[in-house]
């Protein structure tokens, strides 16, 4: 049963792992800056964040500006941690 | 063969990395093994991320000094900064991984309590027989 189990798990990592490295032939080569990621949009944000926002930093710029609203539902996700987390490691009321 | 793998060498890092992880999460039996696994898938991606965003050439950190509200601009060059957007995106990335390894450790505590064991195939013998359980001192 338990040989059966890792054999299972094995395989399915060995499949993804394969069909990952099939991917892998699409990918553009290490620090291309032409690659699709650099080429496309970034060069908008890299450009215009600056001006449009007064801010020196872009990573702040498009992470309280442009995706402010991103960053809310994230400090959500913070909050909700926060409080499962207390009201998972509350001491039960009465017994020590 | 050797010259293929290392022309693109850190995607496979990923690879690997991501393997482990999973490997981990799936073929593991102790629960924190499978957490410390999902941490390291987590990883895995936020690192593939951020290496998306590098730009080789002389390329540094994107933030922009001495440009003021329209007056004495240079002229900004793409290929002098970093690609900004992986970065913000695994920055939201961090935040929920920390957010749910937290939740998890306070959740492993519990069954801990509960259960005095984290091991997977013990905790479902004691649910399958609860007379199987041992307390401990």
């Amino acid at each position: 049963m338990k040989n059966w189990f890792k054999l299972i798990s094995w395989v399915a990592v060995i499949m993804t792992g394969a069909l990952l490295i099939y991917g892998i032939h699409d990918m553009p080569a290490w620090g291309d800056p032409d690659s699709p990621a650099n080429a496309h949009v970034s060069p908008r944000y890299i450009l215009e964040a600056t001006e449009k926002t007064a801010t020196p930093n872009i990573v702040s710029a498009v992470l309280a500006d442009y995706r402010g609203y991103d960053t809310l539902g994230e400090t959500t996700v913070i909050f909700t941690a926060a409080i499962s987390c207390l009201f998972l490691l509350r001491r039960r009321g009465g017994k020590k | 063969m050797l010259e293929y793998i290392l022309a693109k060498y850190n995607f496979w890092i990923y690879v690997v990395l991501m393997m482990i992880g999973l490997y981990a999460m799936m073929g593991k039996r102790n629960l924190v093994k499978k957490l410390i696994g999902m941490n390291i898938f987590q990883t895995s991606i936020i690192l593939f991320f951020v290496s998306i965003g590098v730009k080789k050439g002389g390329a540094t950190v994107p933030i922009i000094m001495g440009h003021g509200h329209g007056h004495g601009q240079h002229l900004i060059k793409v290929a002098d900064y970093l690609n900004p957007l992986p970065h913000v995106l695994m920055l939201t990335a961090i935040v929920v991984s920390i957010a749910t390894t937290g939740v998890a450790l306070a959740t492993l505590i519990l069954i801990y309590k509960r259960y005095h064991t984290l091991e997977e195939d013990e905790i479902l013998a004691i649910r399958k027989d609860p007379s199987s359980y041992k307390t401990l001192g």
